[in-house]
C-alpha cells in the first residue's frame, strides 16, 4: 500500500515535471519589451511612474504605505520628489537603506538608470 | 577472547599445524562478516545552503528555520545586516531508509519548494567496501512575488524551476569530511536571451570537526556557464561556517555572499561578491523529532 502510494507520487510528480520545462525569456515572451534601453525622453508621466507603478506600488502606495511600505509612500509626485535620492540608493544596492525590491531581485538595469537620469535631470515632474 | 582461550589451548595440545589453520579461518569467518557504514559524514542534511549526502532516518522529522540577513557593511543603523532577514523554513522528513522528502518556504522570492533525496550508496568498510557515499537530490520551487506587469499574459510555468542533483561524499577520517556536488538548475523563466535556462555547476564542501561539538564547514559552487553575458552580475556562492550540536539541535552560523537559501537562488543568482563587502551573516537551526519508531 505504501509502496504503491510513494510509486504514484512519484509518477505524478515526474510528468508534471517535464510537462511543465519551458525555455522561456521574457524578451522573447514579450516582444513589447524593449529590448534596448530607450534613456531618451526620460519624464515624470512617461518613465517613471510607470517604473514606480509595477515594481513599488504594491507595498509603497498611499494606501499600503503604512502597513506594508514601512510609512514611505510613492504614489503621488511630491513624495517622490523628496525621496529620490533614498529611493536611488535602495534600488541600486548601494547604501545603508533595505535593499529594494523587497525579497526580490535588483530590478533590470535599464529601469535603473532610467530612474536615477531622472534625478539626475533635475528631477522635473512632466 | 573465549575463541583465543581455546585457539591456545589448542596451540598447546596439539602438534599438528592442520588444526590451527582450521581455527584461524574460523576466526575470520566470525570477524569478517561485519559491514561497517560511515555515520555523520555530515552533521545535518545541508553542508551549510546546499544539500549534503545526510537524510533522515525513517520516521524522523527536521524542523529547519534558516535566516539569511543583510549586508554585514551596511552599518550600525543596520545593525550590520540583522535589521533585515530572509528567511526559509521547511519540514523534513524520512519516509524509507533510502528516500526522505521535505517542503518549504522561503521568502526570497517567496518561493515555495519541495525536494526528495535518494540515498544510492553508502559508504563502508569490513565485509562490503565501498569508497563513497553517494545520493540524488531533485526539487522543484514555485515563487509566488506578484507579477511585475500583471497586464501582460503571465503564465504559472514561468514561476518554477528545477534542480536535479546527485552527491557524492567520503568520510575520510573521523574528523574530516568531503562532498562533491554535480548540480544542474532549470529555469523556466529568464531575463533576457543572454541568460541560460540552464545552469551547470559543481559544488565542492567540506567539514572538518574541530571539537567533538563544532565543526568548521565550507561549501563553494562552481558555476560552468560563463558568468560575462548574463544582464545581471553573479558570482559563486562561497559559504563559510560552524555547526554547533547541542542536544537534539544542530545549530549552523555561517557567512555567505548569497541571500538565497535554495539552489536556484543560490547558484544563478547570487548578486553579492566577497571581494566587494557583499557578504551575509546567517544561521541554520535544525530540530530533529522522532514521529515514528
Amino acid at each position: 500500500m505504501k509502496r504503491r502510494l510513494l510509486y504514484f507520487v512519484t509518477i505524478v510528480t515526474i510528468i508534471i515535471a517535464v510537462s511543465s520545462c519551458f525555455y522561456d525569456n521574457e524578451e522573447a515572451l514579450y516582444p513589447s519589451l524593449n529590448t534596448t534601453c530607450d534613456t531618451t525622453n526620460v519624464t515624470y508621466s512617461g518613465k517613471v511612474v510607470p517604473i514606480l507603478a509595477n515594481n513599488c506600488l504594491s507595498c509603497h502606495s498611499n494606501a499600503t504605505a503604512a502597513s506594508a511600505g514601512g510609512n514611505i509612500a510613492l504614489e503621488n509626485f511630491a513624495d517622490v520628489n523628496s525621496q529620490a535620492a533614498s529611493i536611488s540608493a535602495a534600488i541600486n544596492h548601494t547604501g545603508p537603506l533595505s535593499p529594494m525590491p523587497k525579497n526580490g531581485s535588483k530590478l533590470k538595469a535599464c529601469l535603473i538608470s532610467t530612474f536615477d537620469i531622472w534625478v539626475r535631470n533635475g528631477k522635473p515632474n512632466n | 577472547m573465549r575463541q583465543l582461550t581455546i585457539l591456545l589451548l589448542f596451540l598447546t595440545l596439539t602438534a599438528s599445524l592442520s588444526a590451527q589453520d582450521d581455527l584461524m579461518n574460523m576466526l575470520k569467518d566470525t570477524t569478517a562478516a561485519e559491514t561497517n557504514y560511515a555515520t555523520a559524514t555530515f552533521k545535518s542534511t545541508r553542508v551549510m545552503n546546499g544539500h549534503s549526502i545526510e537524510r533522515m532516518a525513517p520516521g524522523q522529522l527536521d524542523v529547519r528555520i534558516s535566516h539569511r540577513f543583510g549586508l554585514l557593511n551596511s552599518g550600525a543603523y543596520e545593525f550590520f545586516g540583522l535589521d533585515q532577514s530572509n528567511i526559509h523554513l521547511s519540514l523534513e522528513y524520512g519516509i524509507t531508509k533510502w528516500l526522505m522528502v521535505g517542503i518549504g518556504r522561503g521568502s526570497y522570492e517567496k518561493t515555495f519548494d519541495g525536494f526528495a533525496k535518494f540515498s544510492i550508496l553508502r559508504q563502508s568498510s569490513g565485509a562490503k567496501v565501498m569508497p563513497v557515499s553517494l545520493s540524488a537530490m531533485t526539487s522543484v520551487a514555485a515563487t509566488s512575488l506578484k507579477w511585475a506587469d500583471p497586464s501582460r499574459q503571465n503564465y504559472f510555468s514561468s514561476r518554477l524551476s528545477y534542480v536535479g542533483q546527485v552527491l557524492v561524499a567520503r568520510k575520510i577520517s573521523q574528523s574530516f569530511s568531503l562532498q562533491l556536488a554535480p548540480t544542474f538548475v532549470h529555469r523556466n523563466l529568464v531575463a533576457t536571451e543572454f541568460d541560460p535556462n540552464d545552469l551547470y555547476a559543481m559544488g565542492a564542501g567540506g567539514r572538518m570537526k574541530l571539537t567533538k561539538r563544532i565543526s568548521i564547514n565550507a561549501e563553494y559552487y562552481y558555476m560552468f556557464n560563463p558568468k560575462s553575458y548574463m544582464s545581471q552580475q553573479v558570482y559563486n556562492p562561497l559559504t563559510i561556517g560552524f555547526d554547533i550540536e547541542t542536544g537534539g539541535h544542530v545549530f549552523q552560523l555561517l557567512f555567505t555572499n548569497s541571500l538565497a537559501m535554495t539552489e536556484k537562488g543560490f547558484i544563478g543568482e547570487t548578486t553579492g561578491s566577497w571581494l566587494k563587502g557583499g557578504i551575509h551573516f546567517g544561521f541554520n537551526i535544525s530540530r530533529v523529532f522522532t514521529l515514528k519508531n
